[in-house]
């Protein structure tokens, strides 16, 4: 039985093997270029902040020939970089917890909880998944005069999280609706009620989506520019992508330090997604395959 | 501990109604299977004792409380779900305890009642594992510890066993009963399995379509089915059925064959009835019932043979002992008091036995 069999399989195996390497070459080709195109500017900006003026101008995407640490000494002993980043980290964890929190519960209600008017009411959330804040910016920002919360976080915050609710709550309920049924079960002939069951059972089994719409929701405020553009008149309140604006309007010559700055401000997000990166696409992906 | 009352409880769906008025008592102690085929509406009823589902109508009465607006906990029951419904997050020992935690019970006895069932259901050495580090068998005896550890008024399995394979279902069976017969809890036991309700139950409950068929001991419900479905669905392999058509004291289908038969009241020439001997009641060697043996399954200790009697294929069991080869011929007897005869129309039972 093996004898005959085989030869047969060495052969599919050849087959299938001068079939599949055009498609992998092709394959590995485009991702090359793919990861060129995202890694080219991004290690060009690092590089570009070790050079000095001249150098930059003559040699943009090379290697420095001299490296300037000082470019990035100088913008690390600034009291305005370790500002800005306390805003944009003030900023960002206010929205996080806001949208983890209240998306949390309210995905929690359309998974398990039936009453009149909850379908309509998860599709008007949903509605809010077609309306890029910036479409809204006139009569948010006349909202947050009216609420007396111009120039301070929460008028970014807020608006913020609203915009984020309808994308976190949609991912949260598909997590939390595949959750075995009979694990509520268990816990309400245990004794549990709702909040407890949603304390004690749902959210530890849900850190893999607690991670996703965390990342997305800090990444999304650590770049958000538009709010607090509007919102925020204080320099002292500016987080980085303003922050940026401002050191470009001041050294707007110095290209170098520029780039130093920008590539101090893209650090903190890397590191957040490498370290999350697991469980950002265990997010995604979860209940797309049982 | 507490006996179980079922007074007429209904269950609908909008206008489609699931169970219609089933009564049933359960005694202190006993232990009850309900069987019945997919649909029939066994689980609903237990999810109903539970408190997991509404009753539409009727009452359910725990110990002397009728319960139909309490709460689970508030019920005193413990259930053990098909797919264990362990807490995967939680170790075997915060499995156990969650209950107690919740019901705040002080640490100690939580501790101490823990370590207790664990013991009982030798799981002590599990007790700070995770359910996904464990075997099915062992994630099975964690939901019956579970149960065990709140000392309920009644416990309630639904089919816990069909995700075992057949070897560690024979060895669960046993242990819940083991189990049984420690604690003594009243039971409500749920299952599509005909022989894991016979060999678990003090008496067995057969449902089909929300109506309880008939209920009894198991031996009760092999010897004298009440009807045609739970003739059928009680014993394996299942009952050979024959239609046929009253002819003085005999029943006689349309290919000729003839089955003599006890009747329990008066019968009519010409009704139509529904014949029905058990595979293992056939008396193989000689007798009137003769036909071709078209399929062999040598099972050890005895072989089931299906004969081809005037078109009509039956399973006979017979002895190991004899060499029985297919395309030869067999003939077979009916024992009298063996034969059980259905009306045609109602599927009730009209023969004595």
């Amino acid at each position: 039985m093996t004898e005959t069999t085989a030869p047969i399989d060495a052969a599919t195996a050849g087959g299938g093997r001068s079939e599949r390497l055009p498609t992998k070459v092709y394959l590995y080709i485009s991702l090359t270029i793919l990861t060129a195109i995202i890694i080219i500017p991004l290690l060009s900006t690092a590089l570009g902040g070790f050079k000095t003026l001249g150098e930059l101008r003559g040699n943009p995407f090379g290697l420095p020939a001299n490296w300037q640490w000082s470019n990035y000494g100088d913008i690390l002993f600034s009291q305005r970089y370790w500002l800005q980043m306390g805003n944009s980290l003030l900023i960002a964890a206010l929205t996080v917890f806001l949208t983890l929190s209240l998306s949390a519960m309210t995905a929690f209600t359309f998974a398990h909880v039936k009453f009149f008017g909850s379908g309509f009411l998860l599709n008007y959330f949903l509605i809010g998944l077609m309306f890029p804040a910036a479409t809204a910016i006139l009569p948010l920002f006349i909202r947050i005069r009216d609420l007396g919360l111009l120039d301070t976080y929460w008028g970014v915050v807020l608006p913020q999280v609203a915009f984020g609710l309808g994308m976190s709550v949609l991912l949260f309920r598909n997590f939390f609706r595949n959750l075995p049924s009979e694990l509520f079960d268990a816990a309400f002939v245990d004794g549990a009620g709702y909040l407890r069951f949603f304390w004690s059972i749902t959210l530890p089994l849900s850190r893999p989506i607690i991670a996703t719409v965390g990342i997305i929701s800090f990444v999304g405020s650590w770049n958000s520019y538009i709010l607090p553009l509007i919102m925020l008149n204080s320099e002292s309140k500016y987080p980085w992508p303003l922050g940026i604006m401002v050191y470009r309007g001041e050294f707007s010559t110095d290209w170098q330090l520029i780039l130093a700055f920008i590539t101090l401000t893209i650090l903190p997000t890397v590191i957040v997604f490498f370290a999350a990166q697991k469980h950002i696409i265990a997010g995604l992906t979860a209940g797309a395959v049982k | 501990m507490a006996g179980l009352e079922l007074r007429n409880i209904a269950k609908s769906y909008g206008a489609v109604s699931v169970i219609e008025g089933i009564d049933l008592s359960v005694e202190d102690g006993e232990f009850v299977a309900l069987v019945g085929p997919s649909g029939c509406g066994k689980s609903t009823i237990l999810r109903m004792v539970a408190g997991l589902e509404d009753i539409s109508g009727g009452d359910i009465i725990i110990g002397d409380r009728v319960v139909n607006d309490l709460t689970p906990r508030e019920r005193n029951i413990a259930m053990v779900f098909q797919s264990y419904a362990l807490y995967p997050h939680m170790t075997v020992y915060k499995n156990m305890a969650f209950n107690l935690e919740l019901s705040g019970k002080p640490k100690a006895e939580i501790d101490q009642r823990v370590r207790q069932a664990a013991r009982m259901l030798e799981l002590e050495p599990l007790l700070e594992r995770k359910p996904s580090q464990l075997s099915g068998g062992q994630r099975q005896r964690v939901a019956m510890g579970r149960a065990v550890v709140r000392d309920p008024a009644v416990f309630l399995f639904d089919e816990p066993l069909s995700n075992l394979d057949a070897k560690l279902r024979v060895q669960m069976r046993s242990e819940i009963k083991a189990l049984h017969k420690k604690v003594g809890v009243t039971s409500i036991y749920v299952t599509h399995d005909q022989v894991e309700a016979m060999t678990l139950s003090d008496r067995v409950v057969v449902l089909n379509h929300g109506v309880i068929q008939q209920e009894g001991s198991p031996m009760e419900l092999y010897r004298r089915p009440a009807n045609l479905f739970v003739a059928g669905f009680i014993g394996s392999p299942a009952m050979n059925f024959f239609e046929a058509t009253i002819e003085g004291n005999s029943a006689r289908t349309a290919s000729g064959l003839s089955f003599a038969f006890n009747a329990a009241e008066a019968v009519s020439d010409g009704q139509q009835v529904t014949i029905g001997v058990r595979p293992e009641h056939f008396q193989a060697g000689s007798g009137p019932l003769s036909g071709e043996v078209t399929f062999v399954e040598p099972t050890g200790g005895q072989t089931f043979v299906t004969l081809d009697l005037s078109g009509q294929p039956t399973m006979v069991l017979v002895s190991s002992e004899e060499d029985i080869e297919t395309g030869s011929r067999l003939s077979v007897t009916a024992p009298l008091e063996r034969t059980y005869v259905f009306d045609g129309q109602s599927g009730r039972r009209i023969s004595k036995n």
